[in-house]
């Protein structure tokens, strides 16, 4: 592999000079790391950006380089699984890549889903919150088929809230759970 | 605090008989003035050089602003606003801040520039005032660049600060990052001026606040300017997260209470960091070991990145604890937040941008 097979992926993927820059900027082990795995996943120039900007930050923060991060313990395992896909293993990649970055934010979220899980709820009553814990809010969906089902669905949404899972799940969208 | 030096002041004709001139000239005896018929040509040979936000800080251009001089601060989509009005007398800042919005919001009109018609400006302002006698105006000079680290040169607050203390239904804030105050220690506000200063622990100052005044230089200034007879104000805004951020803000706080005479404080704003993808962009070409760059920030609806919902509503609850043990009734308000923050950190949310912007004119300032 050499610079020049960056310059030919870069177009053809119509990927920016700007990015590409930046690619060609990297130290050669993080260049070549970066080219295997995005021809081996045939990344576009969206999840690539995406990419370079969490190794990066991840690097400033870690000392720890793309190549590093590529050939390491949480992403390396998934690059080789053969019994995953081309799209399976970008998206697997990229949300180990997002709980590197971001590791507050992403086991904050599995918390949340986890209490919300422990709830125990059908599928009439649904729990969500907003991807990134952005405006701190809990959104309640109730599907009812009639008004004896709302009925129904509101008694058991009033039990649920009397649990404590629910003031959990409010203590980490607040940051109370964060102190 | 090293005082700013520009390498040249470039003159558009017409303006080198007016009175910001003639403060330039007689406070920069020995750099270099030049006139020229157009500014144009200046600001596009400073763009087609390669670093063109560097290089527009190493000259001062003066020339005339041609639109409007008031204007209502733009605020953030879906934030609560403070109904605040703008002034802009200059346009750039010669500080540089790893974070500024400025890189970014002033990418392709990055000369350093300060506006010779200030006559212009104080006509403008006036008219408006006398027009609308029943609003009360909250007006501040330090959105596209700091209100104070030219004031040396160009005197501005020899003119603002007298203007604003005969108005009835205004007053002005000045905001900075430096400790240039000598003009304005001369001048009598008459209660209707607050100096205010963006304030970050002493860490931050150094790493990130590049060619600013000191913490205690900040200090001193506010302390000066109490005593003669000014209200302060501290924005607390980029608050950056990092490991051991608590201790050094809270240390920041109880060194500002300690300092000075909290019944001088008209108000206190807080607002994390924020910046859009682009500034990060430029950030990590102009600044790219700044460790700021790795904080937990994720995009929000308006299309700033800030830190995270539940990390940014601790940080301010924090924030506001440590502010209410020193002083328990100064006013306090978030910068650019939603609604849901507001409801989480203070327990209510102002019901419109006229309830904020009326709290902070308050009667005091009438």
């Amino acid at each position: 592999m050499t610079d020049q097979t960056i310059v030919e992926y870069g177009k053809e993927k119509g990927i920016r000079k700007q990015i590409l820059e930046r690619w060609s900027g990297l130290p050669e082990a993080d260049r070549f790391a970066l080219l295997e795995l995005a021809r081996g996943l045939n990344i576009g120039e969206n999840h690539l950006r995406e990419l370079l900007d969490w190794a990066e930050e991840i690097s400033l923060r870690d000392g720890v380089g793309l190549y590093g991060l590529i050939k390491g313990p949480r992403i390396e395992p998934i690059w080789s699984d053969p019994r995953l896909g081309r799209a399976d293993k970008l998206r697997r990649i990229k949300e180990e890549m997002r709980r590197l970055r971001f590791p507050r934010l992403v086991k904050l979220e599995r918390d949340v889903q986890n209490r919300i899980r422990s709830l125990g709820l059908g599928s009439q009553i649904q729990l969500s919150v907003p991807q990134g814990l952005e405006g701190g809010a809990l959104t309640i969906q109730l599907t009812a088929t009639s008004v004896a089902d709302l009925r129904k669905l509101s008694a058991e949404l009033n039990e649920v809230l009397e649990r404590s899972e629910i003031v959990d799940i409010f203590d980490c969208l607040n940051g109370r759970a964060m102190q | 605090m090293q005082l700013y030096q520009p390498q040249e002041v470039i003159v558009e004709t017409g303006l080198e008989h007016g009175i910001v001139f003639n403060n330039l000239k007689m406070s920069l005896p020995d750099t270099p003035f030049t006139l020229i018929k157009d500014s144009q040509l200046y600001t596009s040979k400073l763009h087609s050089s390669p670093n063109p936000l560097g290089e527009g800080k190493k000259r001062l251009l003066l020339t005339r602003h041609k639109g409007e001089f008031l204007k209502k601060c733009p605020g953030t989509e879906g934030s609560v606003c403070c109904n605040y009005f703008v002034i802009n007398f200059a346009s750039n800042c010669p500080m540089d801040c790893s974070y500024c919005y400025l890189q970014d919001y002033l990418a392709h009109n990055a000369a350093l520039k300060v506006f010779g018609n200030i006559e212009d400006l104080l006509g403008e302002a006036r008219e408006l005032f006398s027009r609308q006698r029943g609003f009360f105006f909250r007006v501040g000079t330090g959105e596209i660049t700091d209100s104070l680290a030219l004031d040396s040169y160009v005197g501005f607050s020899e003119l603002l600060v007298p203007f604003f203390a005969e108005q009835p239904n205004a007053f002005l804030e000045l905001k900075t990052k430096s400790n240039c105050v000598d003009r304005l220690l001369r001048l009598n506000p008459k209660e209707k001026v607050v100096v205010s200063w963006s304030m970050n622990p002493p860490r931050i100052i150094e790493q990130e606040e590049h060619l600013t005044a000191t913490f205690e230089e900040r200090l001193a200034a506010a302390y000066d300017c109490q005593q003669a007879g000014y209200k302060l104000g501290f924005h607390l805004d980029p608050i950056i997260e990092y490991e051991g951020w608590n201790e050094d803000y809270r240390n920041m706080i109880e060194r500002i209470f300690a300092v000075l005479d909290d019944r001088r404080i008209a108000w206190i704003s807080m607002g994390v960091l924020r910046n859009t993808p682009n500034l990060k962009r430029i950030m990590r070409g102009r600044f790219p070991h700044s460790q700021i760059l790795t904080g937990e920030q994720i995009l929000c609806p308006d299309g700033k990145l800030r830190y995270f919902h539940p990390l940014r509503v601790n940080m301010y609850r924090q924030m506001l604890q440590w502010i209410r043990e020193v002083s328990p009734t100064v006013f306090v308000y978030l910068c650019m937040e939603s609604r849901e923050v507001w409801e989480q950190v203070f327990g209510f949310a102002p019901t419109c941008e006229k309830e904020l912007g009326n709290q902070m004119a308050s009667t005091e300032f009438r």
